[in-house]
């Protein structure tokens, strides 16, 4: 009996691990498959409306954030272009190759990166599969990829520079917190152009970052801003995802008003009175446009996410109407490409 | 950088209530191995103890007290099972520790998907409030520092002489101490070794599984996949930089929150540490302490092995 109930728990912590929110994807066929010698030719041509689009999402799509934009973008590619979708949540990059063969091998045409990270693992498989389209996000344009490479740039520095705008306009300590996660070039290039916002703001503006090692990781981000509220700070730039909620419960535990931004989607409901702006990232707008490419012939190519086409301005609460009046302006300048703003990912500016 | 940095009175606040889920966590792993039950699994339980604390808080309306509870009561199932494991199978504690940590991520992260789904508003409750003591708030930077806190940092820092008397001054203290130092001798003198060491795992799991809802219902409001950030690991190395002592293990709970909330402070005032230096500090603090305590540290006699009566002793 004791035997019996032992193999059931043991079985039961299994399948539970395994159950932990990895993926939707195909059948596994265990392990990396080694590099090809020569170009691989599961997939077939992707044109028309034959295709089998497969995403693969770094995190899990009830994130509330960067991975639901995600799911949701191809959501609407389904429902808009008639394609046949799927998708794997929470993939590390060490299995991402994997997980997008099994794919590639189960007939899916057209493979979709969503994160940056993955660059190197399209350089790999693109090659490997000519017949087949693959879709990444970078910051940019990215020289020599494969003709059957999409590139989404994200141009996420432009969004924080609006962002930064608002929070010079509104803050009274005249110091601005930044917090952010791992110290990727998006992110350095995001806060120098909230420094260059500030900058141009004048009165001696302060900037105060911080990068706190993980997106997702809302206790240290708490820690993080309740120090920096500590020494000043009463507006927040975040750009982290799930760390959010650590920088909204400090706003909401600070002595004084502290006001905060968020990204990606909209999420009032973390502090209602402190909850400035979001800058709204719909991926559909990309996303449909490299699909209907593809669907029109066009195998590889170049789009760009940028505000006015992808970023968005959600409603700006809580500060004052002229703060307010300055971010729009700021993004529509921005949006109409009116507005220069160096891109500086490679070191952070005084 | 200036010496203020290092005692302001909001870095201190910051630390005292940072500490309370180490020092939660890491009492209710000193009762389980003063009484001979290693467990390893403590971050995956505490994972649990988050997901399943936010969960209930949050399907409740707001009720902490049921979220507190169901977090508690998950606790000590997940440690029941590794006492029928370790205590009443006598397998191998870390091995079923460790199993316990990949079942608890694993089961943290399944539930709140099959109860939330996907939202693009991630579901949040308000988290507990401070709870200023009346006098003694009042007092200057003491009160700030450590009478303006929430009930959960009371508790944690008022179980830590609880425990201590229950060790050294009651006779279940002595029994609990005793299966962990010399199970033999203590079930020749008629103590139920099992039923004891069952007793000592289920009111650790009751405090690790409170630790891990701390972390949402305390200070974040939400659940995320790998809130726990290695605390569960600190918490079980706390025990043994506390020597198996409730009152060092108070040390060192807020010896550790102070360097945590201290790197970011550092990071604001200083660009000439890289950050991710200063988000290692309390992991290289961890291992020195680790190297410098454990030489002259005593681990009760009988920890992580089981007992058999039948066995020729």
């Amino acid at each position: 009996m004791s035997r019996l109930l032992g193999s059931l728990l043991s079985a039961l912590v299994l399948l539970t691990a395994a159950c932990a929110p990895q993926s939707g994807a195909p059948p596994s066929s265990g392990g990396a498959a080694p590099a090809p010698a020569k170009p691989e030719a599961a997939a077939k041509p992707a044109a028309g409306s034959s295709l089998k689009i497969a995403m693969i999402l770094p995190g899990p799509i009830q994130d509330a954030d960067y991975n639901a934009v995600g799911a949701q973008a191809l959501d609407e590619i389904k429902r808009q272009t008639g394609a046949e979708t799927a998708f794997s949540e929470s993939v590390a990059v060490a299995d991402a190759e994997r997980v997008a063969r099994e794919y590639l091998n189960s007939g899916y045409n057209v493979i979709a990166f969503h994160g940056g990270q993955f660059l190197t693992i399209v350089q790999k498989l693109a090659p490997a599969f000519p017949n087949a389209t693959f879709i990444m996000e970078s910051s940019g344009q990215i020289p020599d990829l494969d003709p059957n490479v999409w590139n989404i740039g994200r141009k996420f520095y432009q969004g924080f520079y609006v962002l930064g705008v608002l929070a010079a306009a509104t803050t009274q300590s005249k110091k601005i917190g930044y917090v952010a996660g791992v110290k990727l070039p998006d992110f350095v290039a995001s806060l120098n152009a909230i420094k260059q916002a500030a900058h141009e703001q004048g009165g001696d503006l302060q900037v105060i970052d911080a990068f706190i090692g993980d997106q997702n990781d809302p206790v240290k981000a708490r820690q993080t801003t309740a120090s920096q509220i500590g020494d000043g700070v009463d507006f927040v730039v975040v750009s982290v995802n799930l760390g959010v909620n650590g920088v909204a419960e400090a706003a909401k535990a600070a002595p004084r008003p502290v006001y905060f931004t968020t990204y990606y989607t909209e999420k009032p409901e973390l502090a209602p009175d402190r909850l400035t702006v979001s800058l709204l990232s719909d991926f559909a707008t990309p996303y449909l446009q490299v699909v209907k490419a593809i669907q029109g012939g066009q195998r590889g190519g170049y789009v760009e996410m940028r505000p006015g086409n992808g970023f968005q301005l959600s409603e700006i609460r809580n500060v004052p109407p002229a703060a307010a009046q300055k971010a729009k302006e700021a993004f529509d300048a921005v949006a109409a490409g009116r507005k220069d703003i160096p891109e500086i990912t490679d070191h952070v500016i005084d | 950088m200036s010496a203020d940095l290092f005692i302001d009175p909001q870095l201190l606040r910051l630390t005292v209530t940072i500490a309370a889920p180490f020092l939660l966590a890491a009492l209710g792993e000193l009762i389980m191995e003063r009484a001979g039950v290693l467990n390893v699994g403590i971050e995956g339980m505490m994972a649990v103890g988050a997901a399943v604390g936010f969960l209930v808080t949050w399907a409740s309306g707001g009720s902490y007290l049921l979220g507190l509870g169901a977090a508690m009561l998950i606790g000590a199932l997940l440690c029941l099972l590794l006492g029928y494991y370790g205590i009443s199978l006598r397998g191998q504690q870390i091995t079923v520790g460790l199993a316990l940590l990949v079942f608890g991520q694993g089961l943290a992260s399944l539930l709140y998907r099959a109860a939330v789904g996907v939202q693009f508003a991630a579901p949040r409750v308000e988290v507990l409030p401070s709870l200023p003591l009346p006098g003694l708030a009042a007092l200057p930077v003491l009160g700030e520092v450590l009478f303006t806190q929430n009930a959960l940092v009371y508790l944690a820092f008022l179980l830590v002489p609880v425990v201590h008397l229950v060790l050294f001054a009651t006779p279940l203290g002595l029994r609990w101490r005793a299966c962990g130092d010399n199970p033999r001798a203590a079930d020749a003198l008629g103590v139920n070794v099992v039923a004891l060491r069952y007793a000592a795992t289920v009111v650790g799991g009751l405090l690790i599984g409170l630790a891990g809802a701390y972390l949402p219902l305390v200070l974040t409001g939400g659940y995320s996949d790998g809130m726990i950030g290695g605390r569960g690991w600190i918490a079980l190395m706390l025990v043994i930089l506390g020597r198996w002592l409730p009152w060092l293990v108070v040390g060192g709970a807020l010896l550790f929150a102070y360097v945590e909330a201290l790197q970011f402070r550092v990071a604001l005032v200083t660009k000439a540490v890289p950050p991710q230096l200063l988000l290692t500090l309390p992991y290289l603090l961890a291992i020195i302490v680790l190297i410098w305590i454990y030489r002259g540290a005593r681990a009760p006699a009988a920890l992580a092995l089981p007992y058999d009566r039948e066995a020729r002793g």
